[in-house]
């Protein structure tokens, strides 16, 4: 039987959670957090479709966006986070923990080890 | 990599794609902001490629990559109008997404026809069970000949016709009339969950040609 519905339901779940932990140490915008995605997750599966992510969590009020023109020559869209989004961040980060501590520790009472390679 | 004018103008006509396409459901200024950011993203992607004799190759690639624009714009859809629609059923969340659907798929169209149909109907037979009282004399089942020919409002009845029904109707009316509006309200939500259930579908289709490499890295 195929998991992958299973699997893209998990990475949409984890996908506001990841953005918004690649943009608490500072303001990044949209192609450097979808790279730092890239660089710690498999979570981008395609890239246009985080840019919306964005947007319902700028929308939503845990993301401020702003147009800035750095060290490019062009304006690029800069996120950060807001203080309702650190919290609901902090927030997430902790359901997150419990949630998979106790899927590890069904997992090993199951006799599988819950590190194993995959 | 600078794009040369072959280039430009496939970049352009993906974003003109993208923004036509978010116009049918969001409002002028979020579009003009969603698109400049891809335009931002391309121009990013562009410039981090070495000179590459093969240019069109390789911006294929990074649209390819970033996604074909419709599926962006489903994906600003589902963001910001679908999930709401689905979740909460609030009216507004709910008909933008049925028009965004409407004006960018067959399904959409017909689904969206018959569920504007089913809550025609029911505002119509709230309208009847309203104007009742107003105009008792012209409001009511319509009869010619003694065959029913419709229900509502007639103001100059012609020959051989006739408006029956008492002020029963009111509740009759209002009852049928809230039934169909909630009933076409639940089946819009069904309707909205099943394009959602099919989305994700295609999305898991995307994975899969990325997992098996269909889909490669500049």
């Amino acid at each position: 039987m195929s998991n992958q519905g299973w699997h893209e339901q998990l990475r949409r779940g984890a996908l506001d959670l990841a953005i918004l932990a690649s943009v608490a140490p500072e303001p990044r915008y949209g192609l450097e957090i979808i790279r730092r995605l890239e660089d710690f997750t498999d979570l981008v599966v395609t890239e246009g479709t985080v840019y919306p992510i964005l947007a319902r969590l700028t929308h939503d009020g845990l993301l401020e966006a702003r147009w800035t023109t750095g060290e490019s020559s062009h304006p690029r869209k800069y996120y950060r986070l807001t203080a309702p989004g650190r919290r609901a961040l902090d927030d997430m980060i902790g359901d997150w923990q419990v949630f998979t501590g106790k899927i590890d520790r069904l997992i090993d009472a199951s006799g599988r080890s819950s590190h194993g390679t995959r | 990599m600078e794009l040369g004018e072959a280039g430009k103008a496939r970049v352009r006509g993906y974003l003109y794609v993208l923004e036509r396409s978010l116009r049918s459901f969001l409002p002028r200024d979020v579009v003009a902001d969603a698109v400049r950011e891809i335009e931002t993203h391309v121009a990013d992607r562009v410039a981090a490629v070495e000179a590459n004799p093969d240019e069109r190759t390789a911006l294929e690639r990074i649209l390819t990559e970033l996604g074909p624009p419709l599926r962006v714009a489903q994906a600003y859809s589902a963001e910001l109008t679908l999930d709401e629609a689905i979740a909460t059923g609030r009216i507004g969340a709910t008909a933008r997404s049925l028009w965004h659907f409407a004006v960018n798929s067959v399904a959409g169209f017909f689904g969206a026809i018959g569920l504007f149909i089913g809550y025609t109907l029911g505002l119509a037979f709230l309208a009847i069970a309203a104007l009742k009282p107003i105009f008792p004399q012209n409001v009511g089942f319509v009869m010619h000949d003694g065959w029913l020919t419709g229900v509502g409002a007639q103001i100059a009845l012609r020959p051989g016709e006739s408006i029956v029904g008492g002020y029963w109707i009111i509740p009759l009316c209002a009852a049928i009339g809230i039934l169909m509006l909630v009933g076409s309200h639940r089946g819009a939500r069904r309707f909205l969950g099943w394009f959602r259930d099919r989305r994700d579908q295609r999305l898991r289709t995307t994975s899969a040609a990325v997992q098996d490499g269909a889909v490669g890295r500049v």
